[in-house]
């Protein structure tokens, strides 16, 4: 049995990457473990997408921030930041960073197909995660940073879009658009030709027009996009990583969890914990069988009280049932990955007092599954 | 929770599920993940089959819920990249399509026209909506918070290209979006606080942006009512347990309310199952059949 606990998993990550699908909790659980890591001293920076408002108000997060990060004022050792990723100004970052000049900058952040790839597209969002990830991770303010991935089923596409966006980059027709006139490529050209005119008739020729200006404009920057890519792909397959997979006891939160182990598994990118968030509380040790016998032989207010006990203890049997499943399935993946768990509380998080309830809850020794 | 929607029972007519329905051609069903959106799509889409209606239940992924067969249901899988590269098909690049796939190029014209994928599977859903391939057509819309831009890429396009077969394609596509009588979006929430001022903000945005017209709102997974009771001198055990549950209702009973006044749409309310696959699909469209009974 593996020893990694959450707190030997906050003390020592240098970055961790929580994914699950929409409605387990997940952001709630990445800044829990970002609470805890503050707690024990840490540095941490938790960087989500798309919050839900309510959550990104109970962190202290506000809109007009931007991709600054915040600090949360709580009472820790350590220190606790959060930020939300912006797209637009991480790419704009991005395009200064790494063009030669100030005025080749300029001249693609003004391009109309520059404008609207960096609108939150999805495909430029998730390199965009994979880049702000890049950015965060060399910012000495912090030694820890906690990813709350977006809640869809390709959440994980972030960690392969450096390398599709270099691929993009290099592709044939992407060059051709760079560069129409030179000599190396006239065969090509005349290949290629009839596949752009078919293209340009599709999008419009203003459109193509555009893409070929952000390409000539953007072209030689591309290696240095290639080698940040390069980078974050490193830190991300590193042992400083940390992945965690995070899920609800509900069949439909079970089945995109097993989702997301086989993904990590195809990745080759190895989990260190699966968290089983929102677990119906037991009460008391009597088993619903138990309490359907109480509930039969009582009467009045008592029948109510033990019939809603017995519903609740059958709740909880079916989640843990749900549960040992799920991590039995996922052990055969990944042998020996430990498993963390928090009750469901009785009303949804919305403020930071909520979260360190859940961040004990999770970082409490658990029972072996 | 059926006590927080309007009961208008005996004062107008009740709505039928077949009435429900056929307010529209197209009911596109979106909400965040969690809400068990795909499991109420396929509900309504069976339960527009039982009501003698032609159904089209339309999914964006195959790897979807396992919904009951019926003689007048029919189930099709439009994936964006997929009416992407048939479209292109279309436009003369048939031949090369699977090779363009592969290289990239489609992902190039995709990214090109950001949005355009999106626009497209609206396009096909919209040919199936004027070729009556059936009477109602349900699109189980794509996973997570995807549904607003889902909806708003036509618009984009729009704006980023004047003229040419995508910005014709945008505005047809716009046309049937913003008709009432042609296509509806259906929000899904659960009854608790955070989804449900999600789904207000995404419908605040639906109706005022993309100028759409919002069908009852469906509330999904709601606890069943806890009764008052006296809990003076039972075990700790059943306190607590009370205690609970009584917490849950509250919070429960919050959202809804919290919904229904930010919100001017009825309500549909189905009860938390601890079912799957079909049997899950069965019992909500029981309770959809129910609500809607309870709907002018």
């Amino acid at each position: 049995m593996s020893d990694i606990t959450v707190d030997s998993m906050c003390a020592n990550a240098r970055v961790l990457v929580t994914c699950g699908t929409g409605g387990v909790g997940k952001t709630s659980v990445a800044a829990a473990l970002g609470l805890r890591a503050s707690q024990i001293g840490r540095r941490v920076c938790v960087i989500t997408i798309d919050p839900a408002k309510r959550l990104a108000d109970a962190i202290g997060l506000t809109e007009a921030l931007g991709n600054e990060p915040q600090r949360v004022s709580i009472d820790s050792i350590g220190e606790l930041w959060v930020t939300m990723l912006d797209v637009r100004e991480t790419f704009d970052n991005l395009v200064r960073d790494t063009s030669p000049t100030p005025e080749r900058a300029r001249e693609v952040m003004e391009n109309s197909f520059y404008r609207n790839l960096s609108r939150s597209i999805s495909g430029t969002r998730d390199y965009m995660a994979a880049e702000r990830l890049y950015e965060l991770s060399n910012d000495e303010r912090f030694d820890l940073i906690i990813v709350d991935t977006p809640p869809s089923r390709n959440a994980l596409d972030f960690l392969e879009s450096p390398e599709r966006l270099a691929r993009f980059l290099k592709h044939p027709i992407v060059r051709l658009l760079v560069a129409p006139g030179r000599g190396g490529l006239r065969f090509a050209n005349a290949a290629l030709t009839p596949v752009l005119k078919i293209i340009s008739n599709i999008v419009g020729s203003d459109a193509l027009t555009g893409v070929a200006a952000f390409l000539r404009a953007f072209d030689g920057m591309e290696n240095e996009f290639s080698r940040r890519a390069l980078a974050v792909a490193a830190t991300l397959r590193s042992d400083a990583t940390s992945f965690v997979v995070v899920t609800a006891p509900s069949p439909d939160a079970l089945n995109e969890a097993d989702h997301f182990v086989s993904e990590l598994k195809r990745l080759g990118i190895s989990l260190k914990m699966v968290v089983a968030n929102r677990m119906p509380p037991r009460f008391g040790a009597a088993t619903s069988t138990a309490e359907h016998l109480a509930a039969a032989s009582a009467s009045g207010d008592l029948a109510v009280a033990h019939m809603l006990l017995a519903a609740m203890c059958e709740d909880s049997e079916r989640a843990a049932l749900g549960i040992v499943g799920f991590v039995a399935r996922t052990r055969g993946q990944f042998a020996d990955v430990p498993a963390a768990s928090a009750t469901e509380l009785p009303s949804d998080i919305h403020d930071m007092a909520s979260i360190a309830v859940l961040a004990q809850q999770l970082a409490a020794p658990q029972p072996r599954q | 929770m059926r006590r927080f929607a309007p009961t208008l029972k005996g004062l107008s007519s009740f709505m039928e599920p077949h009435h429900f329905f056929t307010a529209q051609r197209v009911l596109i069903v979106a909400g965040k993940g969690g809400v068990g959106k795909s499991a109420v799509a396929g509900s309504l889409a069976l339960l527009a089959a039982q009501s003698g209606l032609r159904t089209l239940l339309v999914s964006f992924d195959a790897e979807t819920i396992a919904v009951p067969a019926h003689e007048r249901l029919e189930k099709v899988v439009v994936t964006p990249g997929k009416a992407l590269t048939d479209y292109l098909a279309s436009k003369g690049m048939g031949l090369i399509s699977r090779q363009l796939a592969k290289s990239g190029i489609v992902e190039l014209v995709a990214t090109t026209a950001p949005g355009l994928d999106d626009l497209l599977v609206l396009g096909r859903i919209k040919a199936f909506e004027k070729e009556l391939r059936a009477d109602v057509i349900i699109v189980d819309g794509p996973a997570a918070g995807h549904a607003i831009d889902l909806v708003r890429a036509p618009l984009q396009l729009k704006r980023a290209l004047a003229s040419g077969p995508i910005a014709q394609q945008a505005d047809e596509v716009l046309a049937m979006l913003g008709d009432g009588s042609r296509c509806r979006v259906l929000m899904v929430t659960t009854p608790a606080m955070t989804p449900v001022q999600e789904t207000v903000e995404a419908a605040t945005e639906l109706r005022d942006d993309v100028h759409i017209v919002l069908a009852p709102v469906v509330v999904n997974k709601c606890e069943q009512d806890v009764p008052t009771i006296n809990t003076t001198g039972m075990s700790q055990d059943l306190i607590d347990a009370y205690a609970y549950a009584s917490q849950r209702m509250q919070a429960q009973h919050d959202a809804i309310m919290t919904l229904h006044s930010s919100l001017d749409l009825p309500q549909l309310s189905i009860t938390r199952r601890h079912l799957d696959g079909e049997e899950l699909v069965n019992a909500i469209v029981e309770d959809l059949a129910a609500a809607m009974e309870t709907l002018s």
